[in-house]
């Protein structure tokens, strides 16, 4: 388990860290979302003990990351895919690694062979491509099979094959109990992925949650109606309490109403209805509603832990 | 690319004992130093430096010997020897920075850290190898440009003297004569000095050449850990025993002298100069205090380095 209690980090004048707690489960993977530069890189840093907080703390199972015996054999992190002398090849890289934790060249090997790599290990790691270098950084975070794992963006230069592949790597090592923390700044890809979300803007924890609850509780139900007599329809929402967004096209946006309270007062005053549907917001643009002004949404959060 | 579908399901080993300590580390910054070439060009450049140059300086002073005549009355064949070896400074200070500023121009001393949070103990091992394989390499380079250069001006018609007064004495009628009237002596009449392993002060002026590049490896460690980044690094290493001898030149010559033997070019020269004399023959600092302050600057550096690393963010 990852806990954050009052974590913040400034750079000068810029709070890039402000006041966070949450914590990340074992067992599931946990998405950190944010927009670029609402903190999430400098988050993993803090937990990392790269970075020295400014204040608060953060902890890997209860204890500070500087007092682990064999870090590599409790966190494994990929912070920074192109992290590699460009002149030492892949093995070698993950094998200085390794000795520094008492790690066998076997497991080297291995972790080559799950991400792929086996056949380019020999080769300079500065001639690899973006993906190839996210899967050697993932191979090293997995070099001490570590209980605890904290991935920056890693499907960033993945093809189809390696997201999808991610996904299910990340799905399984949550299935063995371990602690996955897994920032990106999609929202949909976290969806698919991720049981837990924390969500950060400007710095500020906006929610500690779970996908279902966020999705519940961020997606205002829209319903879709297009009727003939449009402007008729528009009238006897309204008087029940709905709010109408017309369409270019003639449709209806209606929200405040669900569908069968829309179809019920249609019926009731003799509108013809061509369409009822009911519509939810992409996660995507709830994501970037919420994170657009990170203050003004701090009042709707599921957690309000933050401020 | 292909991504095998192996599960990782190994359950977590129980951990051995101990920690991810300095022993370790030091195995892991060896791994790193070999598995990169511009580690191996840059010792090749010191060997191929070190004993070509002073193949070609014995040989250049044997030729001219019978028309330099100034230089007789100094001529050190020690000190000769050794020129590429001390010229080898420069590239033994390019791989003491890239140690440090190689991992932080890329981000691998994250990584690093991350594997071994005790940043003292990560730059104490990196110090460490570093220093242990540059002793090594240049104390075999100066032994062997010092045998190669020696055998260069026997085969130019040198000879051991027995001491430094028998040639004194073989070069007393010469001197105080002015330079323009200094006769044409053939190699065969005053034959250029060559030394041995017994001529005094060669051994340990051998020695302390390996230990003073070897220091010198270690203030571009710290200077790296200062500055973090090859190209200002490099320059401030470059700067310290290149340019600042020379801006202190332009200084009063009294004040000049006392500041110049403080350097660290000029602590060089006098822990590698076997008699005591610097090239105009006036006498140096002992070898044995030059060390003494060479390694207090050193440990300065390091510790204003080991300083800042444990304190600024990675
Ligand atoms: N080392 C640093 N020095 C100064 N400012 C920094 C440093 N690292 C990050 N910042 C600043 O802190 C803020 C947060 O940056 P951070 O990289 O953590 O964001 P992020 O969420 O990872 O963004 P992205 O999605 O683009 O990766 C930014 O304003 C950034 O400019
Ligand atoms: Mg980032």
């Amino acid at each position: 388990m990852i806990k954050a209690t009052n974590l913040s980090k400034s750079y000068g004048n810029n709070r890039a860290v402000d006041n966070l707690d949450f914590e990340v489960r074992d067992g599931v993977v946990t998405g950190f979302l944010g927009p670029n530069g609402s903190g999430k890189s400098t988050t993993m840093r803090l937990i990392m003990g790269l970075d020295h907080p400014t204040s608060g703390s953060v902890t890997l199972d209860g204890r500070r990351f500087h007092d682990l015996k064999w870090p590599l054999r409790e966190v494994g992190a990929l912070l920074e895919a192109k992290a590699v002398h460009p002149g030492r090849s892949a093995r070698m890289h993950l094998l200085a690694l390794a000795q520094t934790n008492a790690i066998s060249k076997h497991r080297v090997d291995e972790v080559l062979e799950l991400v792929g790599l086996t056949a380019v290990a020999h080769r300079r790691a500065g001639k690899f491509s973006l993906g190839m270098s996210q899967r050697l950084g993932i191979a090293s975070a997995l070099l001490g099979d570590p209980k605890t794992l904290l991935f920056d963006e890693p499907i960033n230069g993945l093809d189809p094959e390696g997201i999808l592949w991610v996904r299910n790597l990340l799905r399984s090592l949550a299935d063995e109990g371990r602690t996955i923390f897994v920032s990106s700044h999609l929202m949909s890809e976290m969806a698919q992925t991720a049981t837990d979300l924390v969500v950060i803007g400007r710095g500020h924890l906006i929610a500690d949650t779970t996908v279902e609850q966020f999705i519940a509780s961020n997606t205002e139900a829209t319903v879709r109606v297009r009727a003939p007599e449009a402007d008729k329809l528009s009238g006897i929402l309204q008087a029940a309490g709905a709010r109408i967004h017309p369409e270019p096209d003639g449709g209806l946006l209606v929200t405040n109403l669900d569908a069968p309270q829309i179809g019920d007062l249609a019926w009731a005053n003799g509108v013809a209805l061509h369409e009822l549907s009911p519509q939810m917001a992409s996660l995507e643009e709830v994501f970037m509603e919420l994170t657009s002004d990170a203050v003004e949404y701090h009042g709707s959060t599921t957690a309000g832990a933050a401020q | 690319m292909t991504a095998v579908e192996t599960p990782v399901a190994t359950p977590p080993a129980p951990q051995p004992a101990g920690r991810a300590g300095f022993r370790l580390e030091t195995v892991s910054e060896w791994t790193k130093l070999r598995s990169i070439r511009s580690t191996w060009i840059c010792l090749a450049i010191i060997v191929v430096l070190s004993i070509g140059l002073s193949a070609l300086v014995c040989f250049a002073q044997a030729k001219h010997w019978t028309v330099a005549c100034g230089d007789r009355l100094t001529f050190d064949p020690v000190s000769a020897s050794q020129i590429g070896a001390l010229l080898s400074q420069f590239v033994v200070g390019v791989l003491g920075a890239l140690v440090i500023t190689s991992e932080y121009a890329t981000g691998l001393i994250r990584t690093t850290f991350a594997t071994v949070p005790r940043r003292t103990t990560v730059l104490g091992a990196k110090a460490l190898v570093v220093s242990v394989v540059i002793l090594v390499v240049s104390e075999i380079t100066i032994f062997i440009s010092f045998l190669v250069g020696q055998s260069v001006l026997t085969a130019m018609g040198g000879k051991v003297y027995p001491s430094a007064a028998a040639f004194e004495a073989k070069v007393a009628p010469f001197v105080g004569r002015h330079l323009s009237s200094c006769p044409t002596i053939p190699m065969s009449r005053l034959p250029i000095p060559v030394a041995n392993f017994s001529t005094p002060g060669a051994l340990r002026a051998l020695i302390l050449g390996g230990i003073y590049l070897t220091i010198l490896t270690l203030v571009a460690v710290g200077f790296g850990v200062i500055l973090r980044h090859t190209a200002g690094t490099i320059s401030l290493f470059v700067g310290v025993l290149l340019i600042l001898p020379l801006l202190i030149q332009l200084l009063p010559s009294n004040w000049s002298g006392p500041i110049a033997k403080y350097l660290p070019n000029g602590l060089g020269q006098a822990m590698t100069s076997p008699n005591g004399l610097n090239y105009d023959g006036n006498p140096l600092m002992s070898p044995w205090t030059a060390l003494v302050i060479l390694v207090i600057y050193v440990v300065v550096v390091l510790g204003v380095g080991a300083t800042l690393l444990n304190r600024r963010d990675a």
